[in-house]
């Protein structure tokens, strides 16, 4: 059992971030590389400055609003949570001046930002057994969000216990060490991470992780670097 | 469908692969906000209908043969190998899409449906299953371009014919010609349909307006598009280039055909012409009051329907609304905004097919229907032969009981000295 923690929380790891990082850049190169489409690809009427609409378009999803307000709402929970989350996890790896502009804990949010990801990934689950998104979705789409719903809920359960019940056997500096040593390539991990009972959330957590980094470069989710170079074709 | 058949399809598969196109194949996330936006799944319900839907069909090949994952882990994205059925299924999905991209507006992302459908249109090309009437259309154009001395001068002997009637609609100086050809220096070449209701109203209009006009002698539309073939869309095109070059004109004014202006406009490059569409070359006379029109020629409301590929996907939205302003005082819009006007059906190809896809044309455009009625106009006003034709197909077979008409044959008709 051991061993097997030890292969989740360290080279499994490493294995997972090679490949989100080296294959999401191969990826990226291979796309852009490929030769312009000959002629415009806009929609009419055209706002100027496109490339501000653009990012508007990337940002705040308007076709969303207009179309599917709830959806709207909850895809805009997701992603600003997803943000805040990434923060959190910036954070454990060192202080970041930027982010403290409005002072707060590791972890921002005080558990809230994991509840609200992880109620808007039950929402976009749901709505998928729901015709006619059920008869669009393929099982990609529903491995990702289960995957995100696992990793945000084991995630969130490490916060959620800490904040909402007294739990003290595994701190923030607990997870900022074992990360730090990963991070310089000297992988130490502290008892409070492997062996109290709350440490199954932490494993789990990161396995689910690595799951899912290690099919990012491959799956829809490169919709994240590609959805402001495709808005900017259709704005022009 | 045997190895060598599916490698050379998927060679012209590969030939549609750039930059955009790849942004579209990798990044639908399947979230359903293009439901509403097909008029066809709007018209009939079927899930098959949808944009994503029609994506998902090329996204499938793709997946399969153009992705790791395709030998890796196909099930994931449920990847899809290109068999006879599969050539079928690119049939149904292509065929029924009219390339509005009424969708590209909904869609998060802006994925171009049309443009991934151009796949699936070039694979039925290469597996000899695409509408056969369409590549013969084509071909007749592009012999046209090649060996037109041949048909210099039939096409003489009946622009002849036509010129009494243009003088009806505007009486000119003795001397003049009504229908002016391959005159090298002109400045606009007028490049019409094979049709008197092209060119009569037309000519009147230029010679009213006093312009340096010649006649081309090419067809505007292009059935290479229609049929989705890069090279005789090109080919076609070019006849049409090439011309105005020799002519050395200022301007290439496109007629009412939404899918002639929108390759003359977005294809044809840089070249030392511009490229107009006649309703905006219209609105420009009228603004510079070189015509002026009779507001009491036109008989009850009148409406607009914005052809897609000259609006939504190619801009021109304000000056058909202006030269409505001068023919009537009663215009109703029919939608708030015009890139989200629903297709009239007939798009794509679909009108040039003809009877074949009546049935289909007449389903799936239910939902034009009632935004055309829900306007009360008498009159429906179009600038696009195809949008004229179906709307005047969904006119019969819906008994709406309106006018169709093309907004050029309304400025000729109501113009005054």
């Amino acid at each position: 059992m051991q061993t097997l923690i030890y292969f989740i929380l360290v080279p499994m790891v490493y294995i997972a971030f090679a490949v989100f990082f080296i294959g999401t850049v191969i990826r990226l190169i291979k796309i852009f590389r490929q030769p312009r489409h000959p002629s415009t690809l806009q929609i009419f009427p055209e706002k100027k400055p496109t490339w501000l609409w653009a990012l508007h378009d990337t940002f705040l999803f308007p076709s969303v609003r207009r179309h599917k307000p709830v959806l709207w709402v909850f895809l805009l929970l997701f992603h600003v949570a997803l943000l805040l989350l990434i923060i959190g996890h910036l954070e454990l790896l060192g202080e970041f001046k930027i982010f403290q502009i409005i002072p707060h804990d590791v972890f921002l949010g005080q558990g809230y930002v994991g509840l609200i990801l992880s109620l808007a990934l039950l929402y976009f689950l749901f709505r998928r057994f729901v015709s006619p998104v059920r008869e669009l979705s393929v099982p990609e789409d529903y491995y990702l969000l289960i995957l995100l719903f696992l990793i945000v809920l084991f995630g969130s359960e490490m916060d959620w216990a800490r904040r909402w019940y007294g739990y003290e056997e595994m701190t923030v500096d607990d997870y900022q060490t074992y990360l730090l040593s990963l991070l310089y390539l000297k992988p130490d991990l502290p008892e409070a991470v492997t062996d109290y009972g709350h440490s199954f959330m932490l494993v789990l957590h990161v396995f689910f992780a690595n799951l899912f980094l290690l099919f990012f470069p491959f799956s829809q989710s490169m919709h994240s670097f590609l959805s402001l170079p495709m808005n900017k074709l259709r704005r022009g | 469908m045997d190895q060598k058949t599916r490698d050379d399809l998927l060679l012209l598969f590969k030939s549609k692969l750039n930059e955009a196109m790849t942004f579209y194949l990798e990044t639908c996330t399947r979230c359903g906000v293009c439901t509403e936006a097909c008029h066809v799944y709007a018209s009939m319900g079927q899930v098959k209908y949808i944009a994503a839907y029609r994506a998902e069909i090329i996204r499938r090949l793709y997946k399969k043969y153009f992705k790791a994952r395709g030998k890796v882990w196909p099930t994931v994205g449920e990847a899809k190998e290109l068999t006879e059925m599969a050539v079928e299924e690119l049939f149904e999905a292509a065929y029924s899409c009219t390339g509005c991209r009424r969708c590209m507006v909904y869609c998060p992302f802006g994925i171009d449906t049309q443009m991934i459908m151009s796949i699936a249109k070039l694979l039925l090309i290469g597996a000899n299953a695409e509408p056969e009437i369409l590549t013969l259309l084509a071909d007749t154009s592009i012999t046209k371009g090649k060996s037109f001395e041949l048909f210099k001068e039939g096409f003489f002997d009946g622009i002849k014919r036509l010129e009494a009637e243009v003088v009806q609609k505007w009486q000119m100086e003795a001397g003049e010609t009504a229908i002016t050809v391959d005159v090298p220096g002109a400045d606009l070449l007028y490049v019409a349909l094979a049709g008197a209701h092209s060119i009569i109203p037309a000519a009147a209009v230029f010679n009213a307006a006093g312009e340096n006009w010649t006649l081309s002698f090419f067809e505007a539309v292009n059935f290479g598009a229609f049929v989705g073939d890069p090279t005789k869309t090109k080919l076609i095109l070019d006849r049409i280039i090439n011309e105005a070059k020799r002519l050395k004109v200022k301007e290439v004014c496109i007629c009412e055909c939404g899918t002639a202006f929108r390759v003359m406009k977005q294809l044809s490059g840089k070249q030392p012409f511009k490229v107009t569409s006649i309703t905006e070359v219209h609105a420009r006379y009228l603004r510079e009051g070189r015509i002026k029109l009779d507001k009491t020629k036109l008989n009850g409301a009148a409406t607009y329907h914005d052809p897609c590929q000259i609006a939504r996907n190619g801009g021109v939205m304000d000056e058909p609304r202006y030269i409505l302003r001068h023919l009537t005082d009663d215009f109703r819009e029919m939608t708030p905004d015009p890139k989200y006007n629903w297709c009239c059906g007939g798009g794509g190809g679909l009108v040039a097919l003809g009877e074949d896809t009546l049935d289909f044309r007449m389903k799936s455009a239910r939902v034009k229907v009632d935004q055309v009625t829900a306007t009360g106009a008498a009159v429906l006003t179009t600038a696009c032969e195809n949008c004229h034709t179906q709307l005047s197909n969904l006119n019969d077979h819906y008994k709406m009981g309106v006018k169709v008409e093309f907004l050029s044959s309304m400025v000729a008709d109501a113009l005054r000295r």
